[in-house]
């Protein structure tokens, strides 16, 4: 009789360990997401993706890439923002990553003061293309992978001006590979204006002691953009 | 022979090098359009105004030259955040302050410059930054 209650309770206690939800929250307890979060600096700026030429462009995207002049119509020029992927990509100012479970926000010292990663979620339906677009992410180990699509198609890719289409998909990998740096491998695919994906890498270093400050781009700005 | 080695291959081998890679390193919304930054000019002057704003700070002085007529040369730094923290002011720079200034000229000929640095009348060097 006692063997069994013995018996019974261990089966019991196997099958309470065991069980989904009490395995789900120690997973959870004992896995928490990698850290990106801190003040980050462009460790070598790099403002154009091509800077001896030779992006593999389409024809549609070769003229429209011609009629791009950094002096005139660059949208960045009246203070529009840079959108995605030149944010990640062209841009000198310091960057600052918040983590919650749910959204990955990073703040810039710069004209675009901030993206949204959404956590665990999938792309909303019927987007309205926007600067940012739509960034979803998960975790895969110790990199951060985010999808982005749902892209207005008035930015520029680069400082050079290489144009996109509202299809462009930004694929990011993104993780700390030390204390002191961040790694963003970029592909960038759009078939109607790249013949083959791009791709790109940025790293960045922590800046300890470094806060974002504000950063008025309208406030003496001497540029203007003489684009639509 | 170890003497003519160093003066003769080693320093401008070192100096080849130093001189690549002072080039453009950063291309900030492409105002390496207007500049040429493959150039430096330098100028002697007179600040008259200090604009302590986003998305740049610029300096004007007047500048005399060789004919000993006034120029009226604009100089464009980088983010006020950014040259805080290389030691940069709001009022470090005040209207009759006689400052040198180097940068990068412009492609078309007016006097304005992307600055490198100042270097105030006590002797002290601020560099620009992005």
């Amino acid at each position: 009789m006692r063997k069994r209650s013995i018996c019974s309770a261990a089966a019991l206690a196997a099958m309470l360990v065991l069980s989904p939800a009490v395995r789900g929250q120690n997973a959870a307890r004992q896995t928490p997401p990698p850290d990106i979060s801190g003040v980050w600096q462009i460790a070598k700026p790099q403002g154009t993706l091509f800077p001896n030429g030779g992006a593999p462009l389409t024809p549609w995207a070769e003229a429209k890439f011609k009629a791009a002049n950094p002096q005139t119509n660059d949208p960045n020029l009246g203070c529009l923002p840079e959108g995605m992927p030149r944010f990640m990509l062209s841009i000198p100012l310091p960057m600052e990553i918040f983590q919650t479970p749910t959204r990955v926000v990073i703040i810039r010292e710069g004209v675009q003061v901030f993206r949204q990663i959404y956590m665990n979620r999938d792309h909303l339906k019927d987007l309205d293309p926007t600067y940012s677009g739509d960034s979803v992410g998960k975790w895969e180990g110790d990199t951060l992978v985010v999808d982005t699509i749902g892209l207005k198609d008035s930015t520029w890719v680069d400082n050079a001006g290489l144009p996109h289409s509202e299809a462009m998909r930004v694929i990011e990998r993104i993780r700390r590979t030390d204390h002191d740096t961040l790694v963003d491998d970029l592909t960038i695919e759009d078939p109607s204006t790249f013949t083959k994906p791009i791709t790109a890498q940025r790293m960045w270093k922590l800046k300890p002691g470094w806060e974002i400050q504000e950063f008025v781009c309208t406030e003496n700005n001497k540029y203007t953009f003489q684009g639509k | 022979m170890r003497i003519r080695l160093v003066f003769c291959v080693i320093a401008p081998v070192i100096a080849a090098l130093l001189l690549s890679l002072s080039g453009p390193a950063l291309a900030h919304h492409g105002f390496v359009s207007w500049f040429d930054m493959g150039r430096l000019v330098t100028v002697k002057g007179t600040v008259t105004s200090f604009d302590w704003t986003n998305p740049h700070a610029y300096i004007y002085l007047d500048v005399k030259n060789e004919k000993g007529a006034t120029e009226k040369w604009t100089a464009e730094l980088g983010a006020i955040a950014m040259l805080t923290r290389a030691g940069w002011r709001k009022d470090i720079l005040k209207p009759g302050d006689e400052i040198t200034a180097s940068g990068n000229p412009a492609k078309d000929g007016k006097p304005n410059m992307h600055l490198d640095k100042v270097v105030l009348a006590n002797g002290q060097e601020l560099a620009s930054a992005l």
